[in-house]
C-alpha cells in the first residue's frame, strides 16, 4: 500500500494494533480539537492552526510549555488524504508551499489505517532525509555518540 | 511496537552498570577477548562473567569461540536503538502514537 520503499538507516516504522474503529483514528488524526489532545505531550499544550486534511492543505500546529506562550511546532503539507485510509504529510515543503528546511529533521509522514479483528491495523512510517548532510552522529565516532546515550537516558528517567 | 520496547529496555538494563558500561566503552575501539577484558576489571573472573553475560543475553555484545579464546565484539545496531537522531525521531513517534492509542481509546470508552 504504501508506494516508495522503506530504508532501515533512515526511516522508522511505528505498528501497533489499536482497540478503536479506523473512523476514530481518522477523527483523531484529522478534528482539530481532537488533534490536540494527543500530538504532544502533557503538561505542554498544542493548539492546531490549521488542519486540512486534504492533498496539498497545510498542518500548522503551536506548542507551548506553559499555556501562555506559543511557539511555532509542526509547518507541513498535506500530500495524500484518503479517507479512513491514508494520510501523508511533509515538513519538507511549509503550509504556503514554501521548501522548508524545518528542525530538527525533514521527513515525510505516513499513517496507514486498516480494519483488523480486534480494532485497526495502525502503521506509522516516518521517512527522513540523509543526514549525512547535516552532521551525522554516527561519523562523530563512538566517544561522542556515548554522551547522546547518556542525554537521552536521562530524559527518559526524567519523564 | 512491544519487541522494540522490550529491546530498548534490555539496552538500559545493560547500561545501568558502571563494569558493563565501561566493557562497551572498550569494545568500541574493536573485539577483545574475554581474558584481556577480564584483566582489566578489578572483579572476579565469575562476576566478570555474568556482566558478560548480561550484556550478551541483551544484544549489546557477542561473543565467538575461536579455539580456547572467546572474542566480545560490540552490536553498535542494538546500541543505536537508544543513541542517535534516528532513535530520538523514533522516542517522538513512539510516545505519540502512545498518546494516540490512549485518546482513541478513551473516547471510544466514554
Amino acid at each position: 500500500m504504501s508506494r516508495t520503499g522503506f530504508d532501515p538507516e533512515l526511516d522508522l516504522m511505528v505498528e501497533r494494533v489499536i482497540r478503536a474503529p479506523r473512523e476514530a483514528l481518522w477523527r483523531a488524526w484529522t478534528d482539530p480539537r481532537r488533534f490536540e489532545q494527543w500530538w504532544v505531550p502533557a503538561p505542554a499544550l498544542c493548539r492546531v492552526e490549521r488542519l486540512e486534511m486534504r492533498p496539498g492543505g497545510a498542518i500548522v500546529t503551536r506548542f507551548s510549555e506553559d499555556g501562555s506562550d506559543f511557539v511555532p511546532h509542526l509547518e507541513a503539507v498535506v500530500l495524500v488524504a484518503d479517507e479512513l485510509e491514508r494520510i501523508a504529510f511533509t515538513n519538507a515543503i511549509d503550509s504556503t508551499w514554501r521548501p522548508a528546511d524545518p528542525q530538527p529533521i525533514a521527513m515525510t509522514a505516513e499513517v496507514l489505517l486498516d480494519d483488523h479483528p480486534d480494532g485497526t491495523a495502525y502503521r506509522m512510517i516516518a521517512r527522513h532525509g540523509d543526514p549525512a548532510t547535516r552532521g551525522r552522529h554516527a561519523e562523530m565516532g563512538f566517544a561522542d555518540g556515548w554522551g547522546t546515550v547518556t542525554e537521552q537516558l536521562a530524559k527518559l528517567v526524567e519523564r | 511496537m512491544a519487541q522494540y520496547s522490550e529491546q530498548v529496555d534490555g539496552v538500559f538494563v545493560a547500561l545501568a552498570d558502571p563494569t558493563r558500561r565501561s566493557v562497551i566503552r572498550r569494545l568500541g575501539r574493536g573485539p577483545t577477548s574475554v581474558g584481556e577484558l577480564a584483566a582489566e576489571f578489578p572483579i572476579t573472573l565469575p562476576s566478570f562473567m555474568k556482566h558478560v553475560r548480561t550484556l550478551e543475553s541483551n544484544g549489546l555484545i557477542r561473543t565467538v569461540k575461536t579455539g580456547r579464546v572467546r572474542t566480545c565484539v560490540l552490536n553498535r545496531e542494538r546500541l543505536e536503538l537508544v543513541d542517535g537522531w534516528l532513535a530520538e525521531q523514533r522516542r517522538i513517534w513512539e510516545e505519540r502514537t502512545d498518546r494516540l492509542e490512549r485518546f482513541v481509546i478513551e473516547e471510544e470508552e466514554s
